[in-house]
């Protein structure tokens, strides 16, 4: 997951302007402290067993995630995996779309 | 400065809340904010960490009580005074009431389209005295200025991960005291080191961290 505690650093040239919530306080206070809190405010549950690590951009490098490829992807076309990827996914707050959400 | 900005691990924000097809801006003033504020920049009016550092001073509950494009336009305001570039009154009346200082150059539109992030890699003045996987503490330092390392993590032990190579330090570029060019490097915390002995065991933290932030450990 990606945040910054201190503004709100941003990969403006990768992914655009921020979203409203990846500037406001709620987001830049907990993402560092509750990762899981977070990600349950965008309905994203993880196991408890998955590791969780927070970039915080306190200084001019720019981070996004690479995201998760999704199961029952294995033969799909770069273009193809291209539309599962969605902005939060390279922020951290969201998992690749499933293949049958883009069918 | 330990100011509201430095928020990471405060409790009491409440919940995100993503708002579904977001739109760029929510009212026009806030395109004209974002603008301005990359015109002064290419104008070589001041410096992204002199932005930074000017919002960092408005008063706590200005800081939190108004929008991100506010706080902007905010600090624009302050840099401009500040500089000399116009004057308080001249912002009131909405016009220029005496001759101001002059920008550096001032951006043409047929320059828009090639604006590019500026780099804030520098020369190297010395070796890096740190490599990753080298065990450090951030140091516990309260400078009344500005500084890129949160509160959080200080006194704190991590491992360092990444070396970025020797950047442009925010903390004098903030106060007009020149690159003083320094190491940058990703260290990563253990979250029961951040915030003890409860916090979520598979958690990680990472700041990037210029190498006056950082001992040996």
């Amino acid at each position: 997951m990606i945040v910054c505690t201190l503004c709100s650093c941003y990969p403006w040239e990768m992914l655009g302007l921020p979203p409203v919530w990846y500037k406001s306080a709620p987001y830049r206070s907990r993402a560092v402290k509750d990762p899981r809190g977070v990600l349950a405010d965008f309905g994203v549950k993880l196991p408890k067993d998955t590791r969780i690590r927070v970039w915080d951009s306190t200084a001019e490098t720019r981070f996004l995630v690479l995201p998760m490829r999704p199961p029952g992807t294995e033969r799909w076309s770069e273009e193809r995996l291209a539309s599962l990827v969605t902005r939060d996914s390279m922020i951290g707050t969201g998992l690749a779309k499933r293949p049958e959400e883009v069918a | 400065m330990d100011g509201v900005h430095d928020m990471g691990g405060m409790d009491g924000f409440g919940a995100v809340e993503p708002e579904p097809n977001e739109p760029a801006f929510h009212a026009p003033w806030e395109g004209r904010v974002l603008a301005m504020q990359r015109a002064m920049g290419y104008a070589g009016a001041w410096q992204i960490d002199m932005s930074r550092f000017a919002q960092e001073r408005l008063p706590p509950q200005v800081y939190l009580g108004v929008s991100y494009y506010q706080r902007w336009a905010l600090a624009m305001e302050k840099n401009v005074v500040e500089r000399g570039y116009a004057q308080a009154d001249e912002l009131a009346a909405g016009h220029a009431l005496r001759p101001g200082r002059t920008l550096p150059r001032k951006l043409a539109p047929e320059a828009v389209a090639g604006l590019t992030r500026g780099s804030f890699y520098r020369q190297a003045q010395a070796p890096a005295r740190f490599k990753p996987g080298d065990r450090v503490r951030a140091r516990n330092i309260h400078p009344p200025t500005h500084t890129r390392l949160p509160r959080y993590a200080r006194g704190r032990v991590g491992v360092v991960e990444l070396v970025h190579g020797c950047h442009a330090f925010p903390d004098t570029v903030a106060i007009d005291k020149g690159d003083d060019p320094q190491w940058l490097y990703t260290v990563a915390f253990d979250g029961r080191e951040l915030w003890g002995p409860d916090a979520d065991p598979t958690l990680k933290v990472s700041i990037d961290a210029f190498e006056p932030y950082l001992e040996p450990a």
